[in-house]
């Protein structure tokens, strides 16, 4: 891969930033609408040299579980140094990224050359919008008989400017499309606030 | 206790050592060597006994050759793996008498009897080193260098070797010609090449001159020879090679032009020696830990070669030799220091699993360095979000490494302070772990230390405590460190640990407003503390506090702003803030001030709008519109935010 800048950081792309918002399930085998459930995800982990995050995501008021789920997630940042546009794993062919990628609009000015080759030579540095895929890895609070599957992943956009978060759930054997959609919290109570830590 | 067969009785021995009679004189000697070997018991009464400066006696003064030999093999039979041995045959004064026999002794089986427990000697601490590298001494020693006994020629280089404590002592064995006259043994038969190897390894050991010396010498001729014997057909010649050029290659990176290409096969065949018995196995994890230390291209090519899969299995042998425990566990703790897929390969594989327990139990081993790294590998494993989530916060884990906060030495100190740092980050709010095990006492009480390194990984450890910590650790940290020690912390002589007292205090205040609350203790005396830092130094982490202050209820807004945008009599002030805004050399302080100010300004306040005329006339939004262009996204993001803020708050 040819060598890329590294992203500048972003302040609602660092450790202990939390988001919610909603995930709907459009679940054509029942009559009902779409159901959504709450969702809270917190970023704890942030690499950006090596484009990796990890974090939590909890969800809430899910039917079929009692409690709130909470999974552990690893993310890959499309930043054309580390991982591209294509997946290449998770029975995600090219088709599919390309599917996913162009639900979300900001991804439409780039699409033309991702097409055309993945997109590899884009400076996506210095684009406002990170993409990334988010991968649950493992459940922390409950079974894996709960009711939720985490054999899929999300595609991900993220806003800069404002931290907020769109997604699209793959997984060949669930609904398709299933939409993620997320804002940044403030901690604070009338403000916006940041906690850190450091590996020693 | 019968008195052995055909033995008379101890003192009668040690009587008889000093016997006119060179025949009773000859059975005595060899009565007590045969029953000191391998008798730690035995030496020990016997040292008692006085047998000692007899025996000596009878190595410097007799001149039957049995009577030589036996005496000889007796002292070093008395220092073999003995301190209390080695102290009372040098204790007799017998150094001398063995190197006199070394340069002048015609008879083979002497010489080879003295070089023998010379190289004894020399394997203890006590061996006097400084001694040997003066005047006579070091001509001596180096003249048996080129000794035609190739024993005593090997002996010599080990005695050299292990007289390389200080940069002072090998300067003088360099100075008297040591490195010379090492690099003419390369060429000599395979002890005497493995005894160059040993020697110079040696004198270039954390030596930047002399190693560039090493390898510049003779157009690179004995470099080119070292490179060779890192294939050579024997494994003890290839790993002396390999310590020899990670030596070099440590203390002088890229010093010789293929540098990097020798290290990657060097690495190669390091790893392969791993398994290797005997010493060379033993010594060759620690040379693998320099040769990829601070290298990630190099760790990874060693992941790639399975190293960790090998170490792991190594680890989990029982009874290891000290010294290769630690050496497995620091390289260890360097192939994990920065690849993720190194601590998994680590944890998660089933043999790992062993791995794990096998380093937890090396935190209570009798070696002080072993203690250390144990430490130094959790350490590496622990810069994982996800291995802090499953298997590291483990009580059987966390309970031993705590312990060793109360470590006799300050060594084991630091480095378990290191490990524990990134430990208290488990990613839950409650950190009752830490607390069931009086871990977080003794991290305050470390905090307080006189030393500088104590008390900087300790405020660390406590920072990375509250990241995200619910109220009741909070106030239970915080009533145990006090708000003065805090304030101390805050003003500490050492600059680091000034930051890691203004990152806690900002995970302090993060959050509720009760958290925030925290810094008004005792007359807001943390607040004052931070804003005299402030005045003294730009530091973000001094700014984010302000900021996460700011983003609490009116009060707290307040108690900002007299520090943002003072109120005076004479009216229009400029703010302290702005040199933060106007910092061009750090993109984290620009984007912290600019929190700091939207925080303040934040819309759905009731005294916004006051606040944002004030903030106006300290001359912070003409600022702003300085930086709608500020090179750094981030900045150039919240910059638009901020002045749609207070746009939007003027109009009302």
């Amino acid at each position: 891969m040819p060598a890329q800048a590294l992203p500048p950081p972003c302040t609602f792309l660092a450790v202990g930033q939390a988001f919610a918002g909603t995930q709907n399930v459009s679940s054509s085998q029942t009559s009902r609408k779409d159901e959504a459930w709450k969702v809270k995800v917190q970023l704890q982990g942030c690499d950006i040299q090596r484009g990796y995050l990890c974090g939590s995501m909890e969800a809430l008021n899910v039917p079929a579980a009692e409690i709130p789920v909470v999974t552990f997630w690893e993310g890959e940042m499309v930043d054309n140094r580390n991982h591209t546009f294509y997946t290449g794993k998770w029975d995600a062919s090219r088709e599919t990224d390309v599917k996913h990628w162009s639900q979300f609009p900001s991804f439409e000015p780039l699409r033309a050359d991702v097409e055309k080759d993945g997109g590899r030579s884009l400076d996506l540095a210095n684009y406002p919008y990170f993409f990334m895929r988010w991968k649950e890895k493992f459940f922390v609070n409950v079974g894996t008989d709960c009711g939720l599957t985490i054999a899929g992943f999300y595609y991900i956009c993220f806003s800069r400017n404002d931290g907020s978060v769109h997604g699209f759930y793959y997984d060949p054997n669930s609904s398709p499309f299933q939409k993620l959609e997320l804002k940044a919290l403030m901690a604070g109570q009338s403000g916006h606030c940041f906690a850190s830590y450091e590996f020693a | 206790m019968p008195a052995s067969t055909g033995w008379g009785r101890p003192e009668d021995l040690v009587e008889n050592l000093s016997s006119m009679d060179t025949t009773a004189r000859l059975k005595a000697l060899r009565d007590v060597k045969n029953q000191i070997i391998g008798n730690k018991t035995k030496k020990l009464s016997y040292i008692k006994l006085g047998a000692v400066p007899r025996v000596v006696e009878i190595l410097a003064s007799d001149a039957e050759i049995p009577l030589l030999v036996q005496s000889a093999a007796a002292v070093g039979s008395f220092a073999c793996g003995n301190e209390a041995g080695v102290k009372a045959v040098l204790d007799s004064g017998v150094l001398p008498h063995l190197l006199k026999m070394l340069s002048f002794g015609d008879n083979k089986q002497v010489v080879e009897a003295c070089a023998r427990t010379l190289k004894m000697i020399f394997q203890s601490s006590l061996a006097p080193r400084s001694e040997m590298l003066v005047g006579q001494r070091m001509e001596l020693l180096l003249n048996l260098l080129n000794s035609s006994n190739e024993n005593v020629a090997e002996v010599a280089a080990h005695v050299l070797a292990r007289c390389c404590e200080s940069v002072e002592h090998q300067q003088a064995i360099v100075d008297a010609g040591g490195m010379q006259r090492l690099v003419t043994l390369l060429s000599g038969t395979i002890r005497r090449r493995e005894a160059a190897l040993d020697g110079l390894a040696a004198l270039v050991k954390n030596n930047p001159q002399l190693s560039l010396q090493l390898a510049a010498m003779e157009q690179g001729r004995p470099l080119a020879l070292i490179i060779k014997f890192v294939k050579d057909k024997i494994p003890r010649t290839r790993f002396l090679a390999c310590m020899c050029l990670a030596n070099i290659s440590r203390s002088c990176p890229f010093c010789y032009p293929q540098e990097w290409d020798i290290r990657t096969s060097m690495l190669a065949v390091i790893v392969k020696l791993l398994e290797e018995p005997g010493q060379v196995g033993e010594e060759s994890p620690i040379v693998l830990a320099d040769i990829v230390a601070n290298n990630e291209e190099l760790q990874r090519a060693a992941y790639k070669f399975d190293a960790i899969v090998k170490l792991s299995a190594l680890l989990q042998r029982e009874s290891l030799p000290t010294k290769q425990l630690e050496g497995i566990l620091m390289a260890l703790a360097e192939l994990c220091s920065r690849l993720e897929e190194s601590r998994r390969q680590l944890l998660d594989q089933d043999p790992g699993k062993n791995a794990q327990a096998a380093i937890i139990s090396a935190l209570s081993h009798p070696s002080e360095s072993v203690r250390v790294a144990s430490c130094t590998c959790i350490k590496s494993l622990s810069r994982s979000v996800k291995n802090l989530r499953t298997t590291l916060s483990d009580e059987r884990l966390v309970f031993p490494l705590f312990k060793l906060l109360d470590d006799p030495s300050p060594v084991v100190q630091v480095a378990a302070l290191s490990a524990v740092s990134n430990v208290v980050l488990d990613f839950t709010p409650h950190k009752s772990v830490f607390f069931q095990c009086g871990g977080v006492s003794q991290l305050i009480q470390l905090s307080r230390s006189m030393d500088p390194m104590l008390r900087l990984n300790a405020v660390w450890a406590l920072r990375n405590l509250l990241y995200l910590a619910d109220m009741a650790v909070k106030e239970k940290v915080i009533s145990e460190l006090t708000v003065s020690t805090l304030t101390s912390l805050i003003h500490d002589p050492e600059e680091m640990v000034q930051e890691q007292a203004l990152a806690f205090v900002r995970n302090l205040v993060y959050g509720s407003v009760d958290s925030v609350q925290q810094v008004f203790a005792e007359e807001s005396a943390i607040l004052i503390a931070v804003e005299r830092q402030l005045c003294i130094a730009c530091r973000p982490e001094g700014v984010y506090v302000l900021s996460n202050i700011a983003a609490g209820n009116e009060l707290h807004k307040e108690a900002v702003m007299s520090f943002v945008a003072p109120v005076s009599q004479e009216g229009r002030n400029p703010s302290p803030i702005l040199r933060f805004l106007q910092d061009m050399s750090n993109p984290q302080l620009r984007v912290a001030a600019v929190w700091c100010v939207m925080n303040l300004s934040y819309p759905d306040s009731p005294g916004a709008v006051t606040r944002v005329a004030r903030l106006r006339e300290s001359g912070i939004e003409q600022q702003l519109q300085k930086m709608v262009d500020d090179p750094c996204l981030d900045v150039k993001d919240r910059v638009k935010t901020a002045l749609e803020q207070f746009t939007g708050l003027a109009n009302v």
